[in-house]
């Protein structure tokens, strides 16, 4: 290494390195891992309990069902009612809790829905993960007409039958009239979605398109739905 | 002398910034093509994460909450968890108030909070201090977690919390050891050739 200049930048590539280790060490022991938390200047110098405890892997994938899981839970009340009474509708399933807000601003769409849809073959049917005095006096509240089905533990196992083993809420399960699972939606649903997605079960139903091809369909729908929201 | 363009260190410093960045933020669903959103959305322990420690009389317990979520402040609780120890009601900083037309006027935190919980301990330090909090919170974009139960072990340097696994030491071994070297290197580079001048 006889020439200076290209001594000069041997070295300046080692330094570059011993810059690049340092800056790697501090962003995986003093930022958060998490891209989405922001921590206000002045308090991320300070030592932050949280650090180094979040297990931030992903979880593991929820495995959805193809087919509509046979599952029963009791009613307001106490009947047991099995979701194969639905057999040969459509069915709209909705995991919903009333400590969750999002679940409580989803009621009137889904009652519409219900009332809509009720002579053409679909069903909405909620499923409250709560205490059933809990459920009962919201259902008044806003007189929830759609069948009701209530659970603690066991509706957590119905979930789980539906992928998801730690749910958070609400999220919905569409299903078309042959019981196949056509689209599983987490969060909070408004109209334009649903809408979009019974289009596609109606389509099923009617023999017109394929599943892979209607759960693609759905897939690129709602793309677009959510690129005009953020437009 | 060869000839050194900026090609090369241009193309070092681009990969190295690369690297720093991470793993990219996975697509939404619809543009995975798969018949769930469930990714759209943190794990629970990724939006809200929770520690604690001891600060003289008080245990210090902070959540770092992901940008887009929210914890209830009345839905925040600290209990006792290990023997002959009282904890005190948790001392909050104000929140946001947010006002939901189902849920009412409720207060919230965002970004983060930090509880400070007066203890007392009868055990003159024989069982290391343990407690039990519950949290609750949401995404602004339409979900909500259940309640989230964890026990911490608040020491005096950091905690951690039960059955998290502790951070792996394998970036900050590689990480010294390589910037350790390359300095090292540097120095025997440019050093190299070069004369001592001692004055006459």
């Amino acid at each position: 290494m006889k020439a200076p200049g290209l001594r000069h930048f041997v070295a300046a590539l080692a330094v570059l390195l011993g810059v690049w280790a340092g800056a790697r060490m501090y962003l995986d022991h003093v930022v958060p891992k998490n891209a989405g938390v922001a921590v206000p200047a002045g308090v991320a110098s300070a030592p932050d309990p949280g650090d180094g405890v979040l297990a931030d892997a992903p979880l593991p994938r929820p495995v959805v069902p193809v087919e509509l899981p046979d599952f029963a839970l009791n009613d307001l009340s106490n009947k047991p009612i099995s979701v194969s009474v639905w057999r040969g509708r459509s069915l709209v399933i909705n995991f919903w809790a009333t400590w969750c807000a999002p679940c409580r601003h989803e009621v009137p769409l889904l009652k519409a829905l219900a009332t809509e849809w009720a002579g053409r073959g679909l069903t909405v049917v909620g499923i409250a993960v709560d205490y059933k005095d809990k459920v009962q006096q919201f259902a008044d509240q806003f007189k929830i007409d759609y069948p009701l089905l209530i659970g603690e533990q066991d509706a957590l196992d119905v979930a789980a039958k539906f992928g998801m083993p730690s749910p958070a809420f609400p999220f919905t399960v569409f299903t078309d009239r042959r019981g196949r699972v056509v689209a599983l939606f987490v969060g909070e649903l408004h109209k334009p979605q649903v809408d979009f997605i019974l289009s596609v079960v109606e389509n099923l139903n009617r023999d017109k398109e394929q599943l892979p091809e209607a759960r693609r369909r759905i897939a690129a729908g709602l793309e677009a739905l959510a690129e005009n929201q953020a437009g | 002398m060869p000839r050194i363009g900026l090609t090369a260190p241009l193309c070092l410093t681009l990969a190295a910034l690369l690297s720093l960045a991470g793993p990219t933020f996975a697509k939404p669903w619809w543009m995975r093509n798969i018949a769930s959103n469930d990714a759209d959305f943190l794990p629970p322990d990724a939006a809200f994460r929770v520690g604690a420690r001891m600060d003289g009389n008080l245990l210090k317990t902070r959540w770092v909450i992901a940008d887009g979520y929210y914890i209830y402040r009345s839905k925040i609780e600290v209990r006792a968890e290990s023997p002959d120890l009282m904890v005190y009601p948790p001392q909050l900083p104000q929140g946001v108030i947010k006002t939901d037309p189902y849920l009412g006027t409720q207060e919230i935190y965002t970004q983060q909070v930090e509880a400070l919980i007066p203890y007392s301990r009868i055990d003159a330090g024989a069982h290391p201090i343990q407690i039990k909090v519950t949290y609750q919170g949401c995404a602004e974009a339409g979900l909500c977690y259940p309640p989230i139960t964890k026990v911490l072990f608040p020491a005096a340097a950091a905690s951690v919390a039960a059955g998290s696994p502790a951070p792996s030491p394998r970036w900050e071994f590689i990480a010294i050891i390589a910037g350790s070297l390359a300095f090292l290197f540097a120095g025997l580079v440019l050093r190299k050739g070069r004369k001592l001048d001692v004055p006459a």
